[in-house]
């Protein structure tokens, strides 16, 4: 009995001993709760993910889609026939960024704007969110075929909404609820009877939008991006986008490489112009190409 | 008998306060140990390999906490590593370290022959044993630590190097080249006794 008694008078030699250093040092930490590398890429192939570009980052951005694959090797499956889009996007602080692009089809600017709502963090809020508007010109519309064209037709606008989650290491998924509004809108032609009509979409134009990412390995993803649209004509000869590619990691960069059935690559161009048929054969293969500065 | 039982009562009274005795002794004798810590401790590793992109990172909140007696522990959480590309820190945290499966790299270890009374503001050299443990990982480094005490707070720096596969981090062959077998690790604690 003394001796018990003795050993448990002594339990404060052990307790407080050396190694607890590291328990005292756990007990005061905050961790950063914050949910990182929802996707590694600013899209997932056509939609915008939910990151950002970094305050001060200055990121240049190439993209080519090329043209149907379905001609085969006559113009070596569309590798001739490239459409090309340029993009530069500046970090201005934690949670906005200001981009500028050119894109060959149609000859298109856009300047958008990318703003970051919430982060998804671990045990609290479950989704990022981030908001993107697009304002674009098709500067392809010529004075000669519309002698009546203002610069305001020119114009088309994209709201969107992305909302993500990453629900695993592995595994991200995306929402995005788009606005699309056209002051020019899509005309889509038909044959009918021997002369050609056609047919426009409404000026005001909404879709969703659905996107993931999932990690094969530790620097290969699959992903795949998809946009309902939820008022088209139904006579339009455009469908809607579907994209399957992979991001690849190549230390300072990222790699994106996929398939896509629509060549434009603003969102307002994708979403309401996807000219290709995946059950056709008719795609067009891609790459987006990211450099930072 | 009223007075034996007295006396045999002052007995065990007697031993209850020697017993109490050591029990406060052995308390203050822990907490007679001096404690020096800071929270704002700083580690930088770099892994650069000439001509190449710069792979180099600093972190300037890590916790330690040493004790009189030469007890040193440390703690980083990865995160809080910063590089001067985002992208790349995006990188060491998701596919690199895996920050958020393994969020904290700690020290724990033993200055050699310390005497926290011996410390003046001329550097000394001692030798510093202890385990890192990071990524799931452990291993054992001995290192010098330089160490001065000026005004009450004791600088400790040190420096060693760590190989990335010695804490099971795969470096993928495309960047193998660019990316130093040995990372080397320098870091500066400001210990004081008011933390």
């Amino acid at each position: 009995m003394k001796n018990i008694a003795f050993f448990f008078l002594l339990f404060p030699l052990f307790v407080f001993s050396q190694d607890d250093l590291l328990d005292e040092l756990n007990e005061e930490i905050i961790e950063d709760k914050k949910v990182i590398s929802v996707f590694k890429s600013l899209k997932v192939v056509n939609f915008e993910t939910t990151k950002l570009v970094n305050k001060k980052d200055f990121y240049l951005v190439i993209s080519h889609r090329f043209g149907s694959v379905k001609n085969g090797i006559d113009d070596l499956f569309g590798l001739d026939q490239a459409v090309t889009q340029f993009k530069f996007i500046y970090g201005i602080n934690e949670w906005l960024n200001l981009g500028l692009a050119r894109s060959s089809y149609k000859k298109k600017y856009g300047l958008h704007a990318k703003f970051r709502l919430k982060y998804q963090e671990k045990n609290n809020f479950p989704l990022s969110i981030v908001g993107y508007s697009l304002i674009t010109a098709n500067t392809a519309l010529k004075d000669n075929v519309y002698p009546n064209i203002n610069f305001e037709n020119r114009l088309s606008y994209t709201t969107q909404l992305l909302i993500s989650r990453k629900i695993n290491d592995n595994l991200s998924l995306l929402l995005a609820p788009s606005f699309v509004h056209e002051n020019l809108a899509t005309r889509s032609f038909a044959e009918e009877n021997g002369s050609t009509v056609f047919y426009d979409e409404e000026n005001n134009q909404i879709a969703l939008g659905f996107g993931g990412r999932y990690k094969l390995s530790k620097r290969i993803s699959l992903n795949i991006d998809y946009g309902l649209h939820l008022n088209r004509n139904e006579n339009s000869v455009y469908n809607n986008p579907l994209s399957i590619g992979a991001d690849i990691e190549t230390g300072g960069h990222v790699f994106q490489l996929h398939f896509t059935n629509a060549q434009a690559m603003f969102e307002e161009g994708f979403i309401t112009q996807a000219q290709g048929d995946w059950l056709n054969g008719d795609f067009f293969f891609g790459f987006n190409l990211v450099r930072v500065f | 008998m009223g007075v034996r039982r007295s006396f045999r009562k002052l007995k065990t009274m007697k031993k209850n306060i020697f017993f109490l005795l050591l029990f406060f002794f052995t308390i203050s004798f822990n907490f007679a140990q001096e404690r020096f810590a800071t929270k704002s401790g700083i580690i930088n590793f770099e892994a650069s390999v000439p001509s190449f992109e710069e792979v180099k990172a600093t972190h300037n909140s890590v916790s330690a906490i040493l004790k009189s007696n030469g007890d040193f522990a440390s703690l980083a959480l990865v995160r809080g590593f910063r590089f001067k590309v985002a992208l790349m820190e995006e990188h060491f945290n998701e596919s690199y370290v895996e920050s958020s499966k393994y969020p904290k790299a700690t020290f724990s270890g033993k200055i050699k022959d310390f005497n926290s009374s011996e410390l003046s503001g001329v550097q000394k050299d001692y030798i510093l044993l202890g385990t890192v443990s990071m990524h799931g990982k452990e291993k054992k480094i001995e290192t010098t630590v330089n160490l001065k005490e000026i005004d009450n707070i004791i600088y400790l720096t040190t420096s060693f190097t760590l190989r990335p596969e010695d804490f099971n981090i795969e470096i993928p062959s495309i960047v193998s080249n660019k990316i130093a077998e040995e990372i080397n690790i320098s870091t500066y604690f400001e210990l004081r006794t008011n933390f």
